[in-house]
């Protein structure tokens, strides 16, 4: 719920109850005035008639003309009660033709020494009137009242939270590796409202520590593996120089051949970590709309001497393009790693087939049974035990790689299969064939 | 020919100035940007070698200075960085080649002759090494003044090997030269294996060994010899 929808909701609520409340209350008092000042006179009138009947000991209905005004009927019996009722009654007036309301006062008293019971009316029909009218305009102007503070509340609230809005959007539309990347940061403009500055200050603080932490960051993965490869570039050279020498023994030659490959090696590693950390950082940020399935077709001729080296035979089925908004530079590692892996772990003569269809692009491959379960494989420094020359990075880029694209990746080994699916994470994993074993497991 | 190296470590840029001048290059080296600065204005240089991180600035300022007094000299980019926007950004502003650390030494050399060919003879003087005749325009090999058809992987090899006659290469940097970063495994130093075995067949040599010879463990040298 919104804040502001919020606030005006309970704003509203709270409004109509003490809205219905006060004017509930405002009736009662109003009433209870009024009929106060009816029950005091119709008192004043019940001291008159019982002077009127004790000095002239009769009561008779011609001595007054005002209709259904003093009621008198003998009680039998010698005994009177003292009670007094006052109650709501109608009466038929002939003037308006219709029941009337009136306020009764019934009391007994002695005639003449004889007990009656005398009713003592007066009409209510102004008083009434006189309620109705005056609640009425009592809630029409508390109405009014309460509809124009919730207005004037909303307006004011819309212009009190602007600030908050502004500083809110600023926030969301905040991009570390972008505005890290380019120096810029997120500024918050100051308004007049203490609390609202205290907040921006602190995310201007927050977002400088976050951009400058990004920058430091990258830059310290970075520069830190460049200074590695320069002595690693020093140590290749010098190899290389040495190698030239005609006077080396086999084994000298053998133990300078396994430093140049290590040295290589470190290198490959430098560059696989410092990739993963690039991704992770989100430093590929140039994506443009493109077909998957087509670059792989054309990475994979890029692999054709190797392909025809090993008479790996390839199978294509792209019925349906893969489209996907992707950086070229991490498609085309993405790509390589999966095609070098397809025909690394390949045997000589096997089979690599590419497929897309229904936005599912598999590389299968044929190759020799896996030792680890699948899912392993995507782990840092994770390796088919028998591989020496795997970095056990490769997987991990790509699994990286599709987190950063929300792409589902997974490894599955039906023998002699080892197949990579990819699809987006929002589909459910089915595999696109009629047979689907559980991703992760290994049949042998 | 006459060529600049800037790079700050100098040990590295010993190692250079080492294999190089034994391809026949005169080479001077600079190791900061005042020094190529001020050497690039005294002399004319074929070739500058340009390390971009050097201890007191950026390497591109080099290369500018470099495009502004002499358009010709071929410029080739040595760097650390192997992200593909700072090759592009190198290339931009005028180097002809860039090159990642670590690199091979015979990869340098051979692209800084194909670099100076390209440059001063527009790609159509021929190398000639005894009966092989290689005209790199029309990427053409004549063996005896008989035109031999070589693939293009074969071809590639060829020339590499014609830039470091007389030098041992690695499998490793045979390897990365044909194929790039595109195969690194066990199977590319296969491949290797197979071009060669080919490429020896169709270049008859003074012996039964043929030119090329295997450098026990470690990879191949084309003998002049």
């Amino acid at each position: 719920m919104k804040l502001l929808t919020k606030t005006s909701r309970t704003y509203f609520l709270v409004s109509l109850v003490v809205y219905l409340a006060a004017s509930f209350v405002f009736y009662v008092i109003i009433r209870n005035v009024i009929y106060r000042e009816i029950e005091d006179r119709l008192l004043l009138e019940k001291y008159d008639f019982v002077l009127f009947v004790q000095k002239w000991k009769h009561w008779s209905d011609e001595n007054f003309f005002v209709e259904n005004k003093i009621q008198v009927v003998p009680l039998k019996g010698g005994e009177i009660s003292q009670q007094m009722v006052f109650k709501d009654t109608l009466m038929y007036e002939s003037f308006e033709g219709e029941a009337m309301p009136f306020r009764q006062l019934t009391f007994q008293t002695f005639i003449d020494g004889k007990p009656h019971m005398v009713s003592i009316r007066k009409s209510m029909l102004e008083q009434i009137t006189l309620i109705e009218v005056v609640t009425g305009t009592m809630m029409s102007f508390l109405g009014i009242l309460l509809v124009c503070t919730f207005f004037i509340h909303r307006r004011l609230s819309k212009t009190i939270w602007l600030p908050f809005y502004d500083s809110l959007a600023r926030i969301k539309s905040f991009d570390w590796t972008r505005q890290a990347g380019k120096g810029e940061e997120v500024t918050f403009p100051a308004g007049e409202i203490q609390e609202f500055n205290e907040l921006n200050l602190a995310l201007t603080r927050m977002t400088t520590q976050i951009c400058h932490d990004y920058r430091s960051l990258r830059e310290f993965t970075e520069n830190a593996s460049h200074e590695i490869q320069t002595p690693l570039a020093l140590i290749t050279a010098r190899i290389e120089q040495m190698i030239q020498s005609e006077n080396l023994s086999g084994e000298q030659l053998h133990w300078i051949q396994e430093i140049y490959h290590s040295s290589r090696r470190i290198s490959r590693l430098l560059e696989s970590l410092l990739l993963l950390s690039r991704i992770e950082n989100k430093q590929f940020t140039d994506v443009a709309e493109g077909d998957l399935a087509a670059s792989a077709e054309q990475k994979l001729g890029d692999f054709s001497d190797i392909l025809k080296h090993k008479r790996i035979r390839v199978e294509k089925s792209l019925d349906q393009p893969f489209r996907l908004r992707i950086s070229h530079a991490l498609q085309d590692i993405l790509l390589s790693n999966l095609l070098k892996n397809a025909i690394r772990h390949n045997h000589p003569d096997g089979v690599i087939s590419l497929s897309s269809r229904n936005g599912v692009l598999e590389i299968r491959n044929t190759g020799p049974d896996l030792a680890v379960p699948a899912e392993v494989l995507f782990e840092r420094f994770r390796k088919e035990s028998g591989d020496k020359e795997s970095l056990g990075l490769g997987l991990s880029i790509v699994r990286q790689i599709c987190d950063c694209y929300d792409l589902r990746v997974s490894y599955l080994y039906e023998k002699p299969f080892h197949r990579v699916i990819i699809m987006p994470a929002t589909r459910t994993p089915a595999a696109p064939e009629e047979h689907t074993p559980t991703p992760g497991t290994v049949n042998s | 020919m006459k060529i600049l190296i800037v790079e700050d470590e100098e040990a590295l840029s010993e190692s250079m100035v080492q294999y190089l001048s034994r391809e026949g290059f005169v080479c001077e080296t600079a190791y900061s940007l005042d020094q190529a600065a001020e050497k690039i204005e005294l002399y004319l240089y074929d070739a500058a070698i340009i390390d971009l991180t050097l201890p007191d600035g950026d390497g591109l300022s080099v290369i500018q200075k470099l495009k502004r007094i002499t358009a010709t000299t071929g410029i080739i980019i040595v760097s650390a960085r192997k992200a593909l926007e700072d090759k592009i950004r190198g290339l931009e502003i005028g180097s002809d080649d860039y090159l990642t650390k670590p690199f091979s030494l015979p990869e340098l050399n051979a692209r800084l002759k194909s670099l100076i060919r390209r440059r001063h003879f527009g790609g159509n003087n021929e190398i000639v090494f005894r009966e092989i005749r290689v005209n790199p325009y029309s990427r053409q090999v004549f063996v005896s003044n008989r035109e031999t058809h070589l693939s293009r992987k074969e071809y590639d090899l060829l020339l590499y090997f014609l830039s470091n006659i007389d030098a041992v290469l690695t499998k490793e940097s045979i390897a990365e030269h044909l194929w790039g970063d595109y195969v690194d495994s066990a199977d590319s130093l296969d491949m290797v294996y197979s071009h060669i075995k080919n490429l020896r067949k169709k270049l008859a040599g003074p012996s039964e060994a043929g030119y090329i010879q295997s450098v026990y463990g470690i990879g191949y040298k084309f003998r002049s010899l």
